[in-house]
This record gives C-alpha cells, structure tokens and sequence, in this order.
C-alpha cells in the first residue's frame, strides 16, 4: 500500500496539469463554435470563385 | 410612452425577478415590467418624464448590475462557466475514485492511516470545486441578503455546511466525510445551468442573426461604388451587392436576375432566384454574382428589423404557466429552509448524532431548481427550434395554444397561393371612350392604392393619375380619374350583375363595367401536402375567401379542405366565431387587412411574410418560410412543447415530494440526495434539448415539384 504515498501525489500533478490545460483552451476559444467547423469542409473557398 | 431595454446580468431566477419586479413598479412612471429571466433583459413601458437612469438605479438600489445595451459578454459568461464545469468535472472523477476506496474500505476493514490517505485526497480535488466552481452559487446566495431569497440559498448553504464538517472531521481525524457529495451536486447543477445558458445563447443568436446587418452598403453614384452607412442611405438609392455579401437594405432587384441564399429569413438553405423588379429583403445573402438594387427601406423599417423587434416582444412575455411556476418557486425557497431546520431540531431531540446529515440531506433533496427550469426551458427550446424552420412566435405562450388546435382557417388569396399573382388577359366589357392601354393603366394607378394581395399583379402605372383613392374593405377601391369616378373590385362592387361565372377583377368608370381583368394565382407549391398533413394531425382546415364561389370550389377539390365563399372581412369573424361556440380551438392564418378581426378573434393568429405591418404586429406568430408547411412543424412543435412542460412539471414535484419525506427521516445518504436534485434539474433540461431535434416537417418527395438549386 506504500506505493499509494507515490501514485496518489503523481495523479494530483497529473489532474493539476489537465486542468491548466483545459483553462488554457476554453481562454483560447477552443471551445467557441463547436458546431460550425464540421461544415466549413463543405464550403467553397471564397478566394477560388 | 416610452420602452427601454434594461439587461440585467446577475438575474437568476423567479425570485430575482419579483423582486426587481416589485421595485420597478412601485416607481412613478413606471407603466408595465415584461422581465425575460431567459435573456436577462428587462423591458420596462414607462411615461416619457421618467429617465432611464432613474430606472437603472433603481434596480442598481435593490442589488443588481444593469446595464443598458444588450449584453456582449454573453460569451465571456459562458466561457466562465465552462471553466469552472471543467473543473468540477475533472475533480469529481478523482474524488469518486478516492470514495469507492472509502466505501470498499467501510466493508473490508480498511487500515486507519490508508483511510486518512484517501480522505485527505478528497479533501485536496474538493477544495478547487468549493472555491472556484462553486463560487457562482455563493456569491448569489451573499447577494441574497440584499436581494431577497433565491434558489442559491439552499444550493450554497449545503455546500458550505457540507464542506465544512467534513473538513473538521478529516482534522479530527474522526467521523464521515462527504466531499463526494460537495463534488457531485456542484458538478451536476453547474451542468443543468450550463446547458440552459447554451440554451438561452442558441435562441439569442437565432435572434441576433435577425438584427445583424452590415453596418455599411455600397451606394452607386455615377458608376462608383461608395461605402456610405447604413443610416445615411436613404429610400430609392441603388445599392451594389457583391458576391457572397449580405443585402443590407430591402429593395427590389435592378439587374437581370440575383441568387440568394434566404434562409435567414425562412429557414430553407435552398437557393433561390429573384427577377428583375422582385423583392429582396436585408439580410440575406447574395449567392450569385453582384447585382444591382433599389431600396425600398430605411435601415430601421427593415422587414428583418420589424421581424426581430417582435422576437424580443415574444421573449420578454412570461407564459401564465411559467409564472405559475416561478410562484411554486418563490414560496419553496424559505419552505425549504424551513424544513431543513425542523429536520434538524426533530433529530437534535431524538437523535443528534443524525441531526446534521438529515437536515443536510432535506436541504438537498429539496432545492426546487428542476420545477423553475421546466417550462422556461422547454419554451425557449421550441422557440429556437421554430425559428430553424422560419416561424417567429411573436408572443410566448402562444406555444401553449397552439398544442391545442384543432381547426384553421385559411385565407385564399396571399395565403393559401402565391403571393406573386400574373395578370393573364384583359378583356373589353363596354365602350367607355377609353382603350385597352389606358384602362389597363387606371387600373394600375387604382391598384397602388389597394393592400389587396391580387393588386401586385398589375403593372406600375404609366401616366393616369388616381385622385380621392379609398379602399373599401372586401370589395375594392374607388377614386376620381380625370373628374370621372373609377372603381376597381369584385363584379358585385363595380355594378356587374351578381353571378358567380364573371369571376375576375372588373374596371368600372362611372359606373359602368369596362374591363375585365383575368388573374391567375398558383396555390403554393407545398399547400396540398401541408393541409392533407395538418388533416393527419387533427387539424380541420376550412378556407374562407371573398373570392368567387367557382374559383374557391376549384382550389378546394384540388386541395381537399372544406371552403366557404364570396365573404366579407365580419363574416370571416363571425365563422371563427361558431368554430369556437363548437369547441374548437381555431388558428387563423392570414395576411391582409381584411382578415385582422378573425385573427384576433383566433386562439392563435398567424401572418404570411408577405402580409401589412399591421397584421403582423397583431399576430402571434408570423411564417417567414414560403412554404406552408412550417405550419404543420408549427403545430408538431407546439404539441411537443406542452407534452414536454408537462413531463418536466409532473416530474419535478413528484420528485420534490416524492424525496422530502425520505430524506427528512434519515433514510438517504447526502450523497443520493445530490444525485437526485442536480440530476432531476439536469434532466429536465435535457428533456427540454428534445424539442431542438423535432425533425422539419417535410412534403412527401412525389407530391411537390422541387426547384432546381439556384447554384
């Protein structure tokens, strides 16, 4: 169960990471528009026409 | 009289409004509050006298932020509210882990300093969820000293008491923790509020999409294009729109033909093709190469501008149903704050150790969110799910009479046809020392003056010139060319004698009949398959016409629907009338004049796009779509909307009183009881989600001629 004393702190960095990194992409709009990119594909190039 | 717009931001809930409500009434001035929670807008009716910043601080005096544009950090909240979600979420995946240790190690006897481990990790994800998730519930419920109870009452005192004494009992080293618990409830509510803010932001978006036009058009002037804005151009400029450009300005098109792409206003992406001299309205999109026109508005009298200021109208009006709900809200907060101490007195007396975990877990299990989000929720979702298919609801519970229609009555002329009738022949009746060029053209000038759908057929006027113009309702129009008097209209008007063969729009100059116009007008291309549907779904349709009773037989054999003809603007009341006497609750559907006493009459009115301001602004719901089976969508929507009201309903109270007892008899763990309210309140939301997904109603593929895409 010693082990606990080593893996328990590891995750905790861990999640502390993944929460930074979360903040980090809703600040930088990763979450706005989810819905629009799916169709951007499907339209045309406004500078090829 | 004057309407002012007020936002205010930290408005939450039923509470909330009541009492700005209270406070901005008790002002002088002050005519009608309409407060929209969903959009968190306030409109206030007030006399000219009373300034709006008297009115700002008074709702600044009762412990609010207004402000008084509408708000643009909508994204900058939402964004707020996903970090803090993404949080809560990401620590209650590790506090859940660190639990099941806890529990299993209930059953198997775990060692005492492994125990302290795992709490302690608790302890360590619980505190970013309390002190940054969370915030938002305590910083309403501080507000709340000022303001009056509100739903984060009951929500920030659970967390805090439940923090708290486990906090103490990790120091002591002794007795139950329930971070589990802290971590769940805030995870869960803040997820019911996340989704009704995106909720609340779709259907403000559909709405924005309305009122967003270009802030500039291009003005042409001697074959150069000036940006000029928007404000400055005045009526009967040309404009250029160039490819792939939003039309800023109403208008008509000056060159050969333009490619649109209209689904702001309707909702259908198809593209479609406007001729020279046809309409074409601000905010669409030029698909097609530039082209030319002339405006025929200002950019405040828009039709986009007309349509989205009855949007908002819509959005501030409080259903009856989600007033009532906001009652059962505002007495439930003390109540539950009342229980929760009885509770807790009750076990003091027979059971202290208990006392605190039962008055906790009634404190939970009893929070009304679920019943205050239930209807607002599923109104707004149909409203946004209406919009998708080009149906504004001019006023909001509206919704609630349309689930119970059951007959309608349709208008024949600009309704149930086309509203681009042709004029095929004109045929000579009588020598009144005019030929058939210049009847034509009096014709023409009279016409400027009718409203009447059919009117449109005829061409601009050339040189006659039409004094003492006046329309008579259900007949025609009359007025003075060259001293002689001219009269356009039904047979029976202009002295024909009465039978229904001469159909067709007579010319009578002092009164003789001189002309006779013949006008055909296509029924629209979706009105067989709408009305057979709307038939399916138990809606009786009936048209009502002043037209001919030849013509109206004919369109009703082709379209199966009951008719009724040769009818005055009364009679048209009169027949909505009986429908109801017979229990019918009946939809009107019309676009002229003429039809204004039966849609008022109507237990839900409902105008084409094409119809006068005036009848649109007595509407309560208005068909930007062509297509006349946005009605069928309109009613499947209504039904759904109110079945969906009622599950969210029935089920929030039965929950509510379904849980108290067993909570307040200490048969729940605090734990089951933050399951069951955050996820009774995220449930219904999702259940009001539904209603975005009601599939648009479409013509079965046989039956309609599509047009070909205008690409």
């Amino acid at each position: 169960m010693e082990i606990l004393l080593l893996l328990i702190p590891i995750s905790i960095v861990l999640i502390g990471i993944a929460g930074v990194t979360f903040v980090w992409a809703v600040n930088n709009d990763q979450f706005e528009e989810l819905d629009r990119h799916g169709f951007d594909i499907l339209e045309d190039d406004p500078g090829e026409k | 009289m004057t309407l002012s717009t007020i936002s205010v931001n930290d408005m939450h809930c039923a509470s909330c409004v009541s009492k700005i409500e209270r406070t901005l009434r008790e002002l002088e001035g002050v005519l009608e509050t309409h407060i929209n929670p969903a959009r968190r807008q306030v409109l206030v009716e007030h006399a000219d006298g009373t300034d709006t910043a008297t009115l700002l601080a008074r709702i600044e005096q009762a412990g609010f932020h207004p402000c008084l544009t509408s708000n643009p950090r909508q994204s900058l909240r939402q964004r707020d509210l996903l970090k803090r979600l993404g949080i809560a979420g990401l620590a209650m995946m590790q506090v859940m882990m660190a639990a099941l240790a806890l529990y299993a190690g209930a059953f198997e006897d775990m060692d005492p300093s492994v125990r302290r481990l795992f709490e302690i990790t608790s302890l360590t994800f619980c505190i970013p969820v309390v002190a940054y998730s969370a915030m938002p519930f305590f910083s309403n419920a501080i507000a709340a000293w000022r303001t009056g109870l509100n739903m984060d009452v009951p929500i920030a005192l659970a967390i805090a008491c439940a923090f708290a004494v486990s906090l103490a009992h990790t120091l002591n080293g002794a007795g139950e923790v329930y971070y589990d618990s802290v971590v769940m409830f805030t995870f869960l509510l803040l997820t019911a509020r996340y989704i009704d803010d995106r909720l609340k932001q779709r259907f403000d978006m559909s709405n924005a999409a309305l009122a967003a036009l270009p802030a500039t058009g291009l003005v042409l002037e001697d074959n150069r294009r000036i940006p000029t804005p928007l404000v400055d151009i005045a009526t009967g400029s040309r404009l250029w729109v160039e490819q792939g450009n939003q039309i800023p300005l109403d208008g008509r098109v000056e060159s050969a033909e333009a490619t649109l792409d209209e689904s702001v206003l309707t909702g259908e992406s198809q593209w479609v093709s406007r001729a020279c001299g046809e309409s074409v309205y601000a905010g669409t999109l030029n698909r097609g190469p530039g082209f030319c026109l002339r405006t025929s508005a200002t950019y405040d009298s828009t039709r986009i501008a007309g349509i989205a200021d009855l949007a908002n109208r819509a959005q501030a009006d409080k259903p009856q149903v989600a007033q009532l709900a906001d009652r059962i809200a505002a007495v439930f907060v003390p109540a539950v704050l009342c229980l929760a101490a009885l509770t807790f007195v009750a076990w003091q007396l027979a059971n202290p150790e208990k006392a605190f975990v039962a008055a906790l877990t009634v404190l939970v299990v009893s929070c009304p969110c679920a019943l205050s989000l239930a209807t607002p929720a599923a109104i707004t979702a149909a409203m946004t799910r209406l919009r998708q298919t080009g149906i504004v609801l001019t006023r909001s519970d509206a919704l609630l009479q349309i689930a119970r229609v059951n007959a309608a009555l349709f208008d024949k002329t600009g309704t149930l046809t086309e509203h681009a009738p042709d004029l095929v022949d004109v045929e000579l009746l009588a020598d009144v020392g005019v030929d058939r060029d210049g009847l034509l053209d009096i014709a023409a000038a009279l016409q400027r003056h009718a409203n009447h759908p059919l009117a449109r057929a005829f061409p601009e006027p050339k040189r006659a010139v039409v004094n003492d113009a006046r329309i008579v309702p259900g007949a025609g129009v009359e007025g003075r060319w060259q001293n002689r008097e001219v009269k356009i209209g039904s047979g029976a008007f202009c002295g024909l004698p009465t039978s229904d063969a001469e159909a067709g729009i007579i010319l009578a100059l002092d009164g003789t009949p001189a002309a006779r116009f013949e006008i055909a007008d296509p029924l629209r291309p979706d009105a067989q398959p709408a009305i057979e549907a709307l038939r399916r779904t138990g809606v009786r349709s009936t048209m009502v016409s002043g037209d001919a009773a030849d013509r109206c037989a004919a369109l009703a054999t082709q379209l199966h629907i009951d008719y009724v003809a040769r009818q005055a603007p009364e009679t048209k009341l009169e027949i909505t009338r009986t429908l109801q006497n017979e229990g019918a609750r009946v939809m009107v559907v019309g676009d002229g004049i003429n039809d204004v006493p039966a849609l008022a009459a109507a237990d839900v009115s409902v105008a084409v796009l094409e119809s006068s301001d005036l009848v649109k602004s007595r509407t309560d719901v208005l068909l930007l779509s062509r297509r006349l089976g946005a009605l069928v969508d309109l009613v499947v929507v209504g039904r759904r909307a109110a079945r969906v009201i009622r599950q969210n309903l029935a089920w929030a109270l039965s929950y509510n009183l379904v849980a108290i007892p067993f909570a307040a008899l200490g048969f729940m763990p605090p734990w089951v009881a933050a399951l069951g309210m955050a996820s009774s309140s995220t449930l219904v939301m999702l259940n009001a989600t539904r209603l975005l997904r009601v599939p648009a109603w479409r013509p079965p593929a046989d039956s309609v001629q599509d047009v070909a895409p205008g690409s």
